[in-house]
């Protein structure tokens, strides 16, 4: 647009007829005025709700913690909530003049919406698919341990049991026949996931509600008619009960151990062995693990698999590429019998480490003390090696592969998925702790997960230790059971009597890059409980006490929450939220169809309310709720409204413009003595490095530009009545708001001050709010914060007390104007900290 | 008079009705308002809530939305549209955007997440009371 166009519009604008005004007695006038001032009021509050929400949702992504879709969608609840009281009072304010606000908000509404719902139940296909009808193809059907496990089963020399699996489709019958989806959703919404004890009392109650209802009839008789299929070729068939959630076995989350595996199961429990594997997703290690990965509980829809039992001699799990961080290798783990043993780290397991290139030398050979009667002959472990390089190959990427040998010597494959992928590797090293050491109280074991950790011993025994389990403690156990996971996040360390890095809590240790030492026998024994100990998980030792030398070289732990779909949601609504477009009120584009977010209808109307409650008087010819101008030497605007006995009774009401000595209210003068107590050198000059960086935002967002003379033109509005202020003061994007009272009685007597944003970027942003937020506690404010929203409060105090306080926020108004521009280190925060807070005490002391 | 001290007197000038079947609930709510001197009624679901409403003049409902029976925001129109002046807050454990925006436009005056902070409640009520009686008082002139 040129500039003669944007000339014309503004000229346009102007000439505009505007629907004139009802007229109205000046009692009636005097009335609507207090209205609009309450819509005002609540406005200024959906407003402040709105800032402090949409900050939270901003912190907990920058944070990564640990996050709930429950978080997310309760403050998204907030935020659209008060965003529609917001457009309601504005219109109500404005005679309705922003009612194209609704349909914007509206549309913006039903994406947040969609977003939160997403997308549960579009999976369609069969109940029930026979093992050798599913590929990956089938992976949103059938879950992901069926769909590698049914592709696996197609490739040549590959053998799997055979089986079938019911799918995500049959899930939802049942549960939706049952009703169930509410009742879960209700229970998990009101779980408050840090408290263990409410965790396991839900999730008891979940899992108990979907074993008591029954299976729809068609489905049952679906389960059994292909058991009966399978059973009429093979006699005296016993099942394996398998869980195969969606979205189970990824290489970012592998889910392992987590969810139900029946074994041996007949006809007659075949119901509910299939009811118990469909509430395991419901336990409390597998609702913890969720929210910790940032997976959604309605997007893991539970598959199940019925394999057919096969008589195991020997089993094991196949890395085809070493956890233990050589990459030239692969791990062959195994033990007599079946392989849940191995998995659930209660049995002593055999390694060897092999060449990962034909013919698979064997680098080295471990053999567990009792695992006689684990016969892997050499040609078998080449084989399975061949295989575990075959199954890598087809899914382009190193496997976790189970399998079992029966008698008669042929390998069965059950389950290859992704080697869970984690920065934290299984490394040992060689070079155990110096024996002489007398601060080592425990040497040996496997290393689970490298790194060390620190805290006090805290041993388990049984799911109600668990609930007493202190954080940060070093959590050690028997045995290294899945159902020991809901700890993980909370431990310091890991320390197991059995196991091996091929059980599952070691592949969760490794996931959430928790030190861990299995393996460790007597372990509980020598450990007491509440001793500070040290675990070297690499160096297999644990020491007396707090060994910091050994605590330097942990890394970072890991961003659990990385690329998880509860981050992905988070970052969606986020991009209907929260970026700011409108950020200049005197450009042109600074116009209610111009808002492409709720942040910005939140400006947008806080603007508009501003300049609607200073237009009133002249809008309504009404000279008591008329805005006056004050005089001043300060290059700034500031206006002025009285709400009642707020001016002096000298002061001609007619007049449009109006003195401090007019004013006769004490915040308010408090509030302007401080803004005029030392001369304000102007805006700060901004680096070099800043200005760019300026320069680049001010690209994104039109009209932002800081040498533009509005900048300091900017308009500040003051509302006052005898003992209560209300001002609305620019410091960057937003404003900020000081509301005060100083009335007679303690309760009467508060300052609210609140602010979010600024005009640079996130860094100097957060260093503006931290200065502001350093030099007002060091005045007594009591302070909330929240990213880049701060809230500071006085309350109840002395007379005195609250006007010193007032004089404060007074100086800073003016003296952090336009700051957020040179915050660029912590040096910059320092130096104007020491200069404010040596100003602000002489200006006290001054009087 | 301050804001303060109005949206206090407010509160203490009238009659509450809280509608909840969680018994914990009421229990802590009714010990906090009584301490305060707010009078306060109890109902378990829409049909008893709305018989109280027609034998006492109450000025502001509390109402979770999921309770046995009549669904919240049907109950909340209800309310609305047989007794425009009363305030009614809306609660929920089981927070959602659609329900939220629904229960605004069917006139609640706020909308608030479970569990919430009793000072928090307390705060919202005192600025219903406020509302209900302008409401009255506006209806009155």
């Amino acid at each position: 647009m040129t500039i003669i166009n944007r000339i014309l519009t503004t000229l346009r604008r102007f000439l505009r007829p505007t629907s004139a005004p009802p007229l109205l007695s000046p009692e009636e006038l005097q009335r609507l005025f207090t209205a609009r001032y309450r819509s005002f009021r609540e406005l200024l509050a959906a407003n402040t709700n709105t800032l402090e929400a949409m900050a939270e949702l901003e912190k907990a992504l920058r944070d990564g913690r640990t996050l709930s879709m429950t978080f997310i969608r309760s403050r998204c609840t907030l935020v659209t909530v008060n965003v529609y009281k917001i457009i309601h009072n504005l219109n109500k304010i404005a005679d309705g003049r922003y009612s194209e606000l609704e349909r914007i908000f509206s549309r913006l509404q039903q994406s947040i919406e969609t977003l939160l719902a997403g997308n549960q139940g579009r999976t369609e296909g069969d109940p029930v698919l026979d093992l050798e009808r599913i590929g990956r193809a089938q992976a949103d059907l059938a879950g992901e341990k069926m769909a590698n496990l049914g592709e696996a089963g197609s490739l040549a020399g590959i053998r799997i049991p055979p089986g079938f699996a019911l799918t995500a489709v049959a899930t939802r019958l049942f549960f939706q026949r049952n009703q169930l989806y509410p009742k879960i959703n209700h229970l998990i919404q009101q779980m408050d996931i840090t408290k263990l004890e409410d965790l396991h009392r839900k999730s008891m109650a979940i899992q108990e509600m979907i074993r008591n209802c029954p299976l729809p009839p068609e489905l049952e008789s679906l389960l059994f008619d292909h058991f009966d299929q399978l059973a009429a070729v093979m006699s005296g068939l016993k099942v394996a009960v398998r869980s195969s959630a969606l979205a189970e076995d990824l290489g970012q989350a592998s889910f392992a151990g987590l969810y139900h595996t029946e074994l041996d199961v007949g006809r007659d429990t075949l119901a509910s062995a299939y009811k118990s594997v469909l509430a395991s997703k419901y336990t409390p290690r597998a609702i913890s693990y969720r929210l910790a990965k940032g997976f959604r509980h309605e997007e893991t829809e539970m598959c199940v698999g019925f394999l057919a039992m096969i008589e195991p001699a020997v089993s094991g799990i196949c890395y085809s590429r070493s956890i233990g961080g050589r990459g030239d290798t692969l791990d062959l783990f195994f033990a007599p019998g079946g392989a849940k043993g191995i998995v659930d780290g209660t049995r002593s397991t055999s390694h060897l480490l092999m060449e990962r290139t034909a013919p698979h030398r064997i680098v080295r050979r471990l053999e567990a003390e009792d695992a006689l009667g684990a016969r892997l002959t050499d040609a078998q472990a080449v084989s399975l090696a061949e295989i575990g390089m075959q199954l890598e190959q087809h899914f382009g990427a190193p496997q976790d592969i189970e399998w079992s040998i029966d008698p008669a010597g042929t390998l069965f494959i059950l389950q290859s998925r992704p080697i869970s992928t984690s920065p934290f590797v299984a490394t040992e090293t060689d070079q155990p702790p110096a024996q002489e050491d007398e601060r080592v109280l425990l040497h040996g074991g496997v290393t689970g997960c490298a790194g060390a950790g620190c805290g006090p011993v805290f041993i388990v025994h049984s799911p109600e230790d668990m609930l007493h389990f202190p954080k940060r403690a070093v959590l050690v156990v028997k045995h290294p059971l899945p159902e020991w996971a809901p700890l993980l996040k909370r431990a310091a360390a890991l320390v197991a009597e059995t196991g091996s890095e091929a059980g599952h809590l070691a592949t969760l240790s490794r996931e959430f890059g928790l030190p861990s030492l299995l393996a460790l026998g007597r372990a509980t024994e020598i450990l007491t409980n509440g001793e500070t100990v040290t675990v070297d998980a690499a160096h297999r030792a644990i020491y007396r006490g707090r060994i910091e030398e050994l605590l330097h070289d942990n890394g970072k732990h890991p961003n659990l929450m990385e690329g998880s779909p509860v981050q992905q949601t988070l970052i969606s609504v986020l991009k209907l939220i929260s970026p700011l477009n409108l950020t200049d009120p005197a450009s042109p584009d600074f116009h209610a169809c111009r808002c492409r977010t709720l942040h910005d209808i939140t400006r947008f109307c806080h603007e508009k309310s501003v300049l609607e409650m200073f237009d009133f008087g002249k809008r309504y010819h009404f000279d008591k709720g008329a805005a006056k101008r004050l005089r001043d030497n300060l290059p700034l605007e500031w206006w002025l409204i009285d709400l009642g006995e707020g001016l002096q009774p000298h002061y001609d009401i007619r007049s449009p413009d109006i003195a401090i000595t007019d004013i006769a209210c004490p915040p308010m003068q408090a509030i302007w003595e401080g803004m005029h107590a030392v001369a304000w050198e102007g805006p700060p000059t901004a680096g070099l490095r800043t200005m760019v960086s300026f320069l680049f935002q001010s690209a994104v967002h039109n009209g932002l530009d800081p040498s533009r003379t509005s900048a300091l033109r900017e308009k500040n509005y003051f509302l006052i009545s005898k003992n209560y202020c209300n001002l609305s003061v620019r410091l960057g994007y937003h404003y900020a708001m000081i509301e005060a009272m100083l009335g007679n009685r303690p309760v009467d007597r508060y300052i609210t001050f609140r602010f979010k944003g600024g005009a640079a970027g996130e860094d100097q942003r957060i260093q503006r709010i931290e200065l502001l937020a350093e030099v007002l506690e060091q005045f007594d404010y009591r302070i909330e914060r929240i990213g880049d929203a701060l809230t500071a409060r006085v309350e109840r105090e002395t007379e005195q007390f609250v006007v010193d306080r007032l004089k404060v926020l007074g100086y800073l108004t003016i003296h952090t104007r336009q700051l957020d521009m040179v915050m660029v280190d912590a040096g910059a925060r320092q130096f104007f900290r020491d200069k404010f807070i040596q100003e602000i005490e002489e200006m006290l002391n001054h009087e | 008079m301050s804001e303060q001290a109005f949206k206090l007197e407010a509160a203490l000038k009238i009659h509450l009705l809280l509608v909840d079947d969680e018994p914990e609930f009421k229990e802590v709510m009714q010990k906090h308002l009584s301490r305060m001197g707010i009078r306060l009624s109890l109902s378990e679901c829409c049909l008893d809530a709305l018989g109280t409403l027609e034998a006492h003049a109450i000025d502001v409902v509390i109402m979770d939305m999921n309770m046995p029976g009549m669904d919240g925001i049907q109950c909340l129109k209800k309310v609305k549209e047989r007794w425009p002046l009363i305030e009614v807050i809306i609660l929920t454990g089981h927070a959602s955007v659609k329900s939220g925006i629904e229960g605004m436009e069917s006139g609640a005056f706020d909308y608030c997440l479970k569990p919430i902070d009793v000072r928090e409640l307390i705060e919202k009520i005192e600025l219903a009371a406020q509302k209900a009686l302008i409401n009255q008082e506006d209806a009155a002139s």
